[in-house]
């Protein structure tokens, strides 16, 4: 009988907020450790990426309460507050993410989005289709893509530097995924320590029950 | 209680559901606007452009649809849940409420409670750890406090009470 008070405030997450997260992990972790940067597998992975980013954020201005940005505004003065309770081992719980959670997912967030804009810059903004075709197309020994290309970029050298640029912003974003995804884990384990319950089962099966 | 996991299970299911249709329109749409914008760039005034361009706004709008109804869904699962949880805990007081009044003891209670909840003798007995034969003393004891002739009329007194006021 006093289960359902400790089971009213454990989050449920909804669908789209649970495929969004493990999409993203998967495609950050299989783009920055497997596939080759700039072959057409991570071209693919990065379009796919930006779909599951683009779904969230629609989400979190349409989505259910728990889902919506409102539910947990970037605030770092309660977020240092969280993490001084956490050290003190006195959590509570919050009905979305926890305050220094949410300062976490805008910074996925926009990592997230600097990754998939500065690789669509690298790639000038071709689809993974057109990317294959283009590859084809060389491998083949039909450089003329390559020659079109160049010719597209007829401002020349500030469009290149440019690019290269991008790629550097691109590097040190996707580092920075790694290190944020890290954090992440280590903080999801310390906070499922303090209030004595898995987090990662609600991500996994939005179950509810304790 | 079996009936409540699975209206909630089926419920879970179809957003789950939408959900996944979301995901896959949501893709598509991406690759679609990629497409569109390359096409923008090629040529604007084809007729293919065009078509394209509108098949995507109609994508990107049922996106939107769908959003808005698969939120309403949620939404509509946990309010339900939630009446169901005031529901239940306004039962649980009125059953609470009238086993004090029948004066029954806490042991009785608890027995009382387990032969609402559609335990037989054999199940209660092993819960409690106790013979059963005394659960069936007990049970016995209930049914003589609360004026009823058995089981049937135990469980049926308080059904009756939440049909008599009229609680959906």
């Amino acid at each position: 009988m006093a289960s359902p008070q400790t089971r009213s405030h454990v989050t449920l997450w909804d669908p789209i907020v649970r495929i969004t997260h493990w999409g993203s992990a998967g495609i950050v972790l299989t783009n920055a450790l497997i596939t080759k940067g700039g072959s057409v597998p991570h071209v693919y992975l990065g379009w796919g990426l930006m779909a599951l980013l683009l779904l969230r954020l629609v989400w979190g201005g349409l989505g259910p309460r728990a889902a919506r940005f409102s539910a947990f505004p970037p605030n770092p003065v309660a977020a240092l507050r969280h993490l001084r309770d956490l050290v003190a081992g006195r959590v509570r719980e919050y009905p979305s993410h926890n305050p220094a959670g949410a300062l976490m997912v805008y910074a996925f967030w926009a990592m997230l989005a600097l990754v998939v804009a500065t690789g669509l810059v690298m790639t000038g903004g071709a689809t993974p289709m057109q990317v294959a075709r283009d590859k084809a197309a060389v491998e083949s020994g039909d450089w003329s893509v390559l020659i079109k290309e160049s010719d597209g970029e007829s401002s020349g050298e500030d469009e290149e530097g440019f690019r290269d640029g991008a790629e550097e912003v691109h590097e040190v974003a996707a580092n920075l995924l790694l290190f944020f995804a890290a954090l992440h884990v280590g903080a999801v384990l310390l906070e499922s320590r303090a209030l004595r319950r898995s987090l990662v089962a609600p991500m996994l099966l939005g179950e509810r029950r304790k | 209680m079996t009936a409540k996991l699975k209206s909630q299970g089926v419920g879970q299911r179809q957003t789950l559901t939408l959900s996944l249709f979301l995901l896959i329109q949501t893709v598509g749409m991406v690759f679609f606007v990629g497409d569109v914008i390359s096409d923008f760039r090629e040529n604007p005034a084809s007729v293919h452009f065009v078509f394209e361009a509108t098949v995507t706004a109609a994508l990107i709008l049922g996106i939107l649809f769908g959003t808005v109804e698969l939120r309403r869904m949620i939404e509509l699962l946990q309010s339900q849940e939630q009446a169901l949880e005031v529901a239940r805990g306004a039962l649980g007081d009125v059953i609470d409420r009238q086993f004090q009044n029948w004066g029954l003891t806490p042991a009785e209670r608890d027995v009382g409670f387990l032969a609402l909840k559609g335990l037989d003798v054999a199940e209660i007995a092993e819960l409690r750890g106790a013979a059963q034969g005394t659960v069936r003393a007990q049970l016995t004891r209930i049914y003589s406090k609360a004026g009823v002739s058995g089981r049937a009329q135990f469980a049926a007194f308080f059904v009756e009470d939440l049909l008599g006021q009229g609680v959906a």
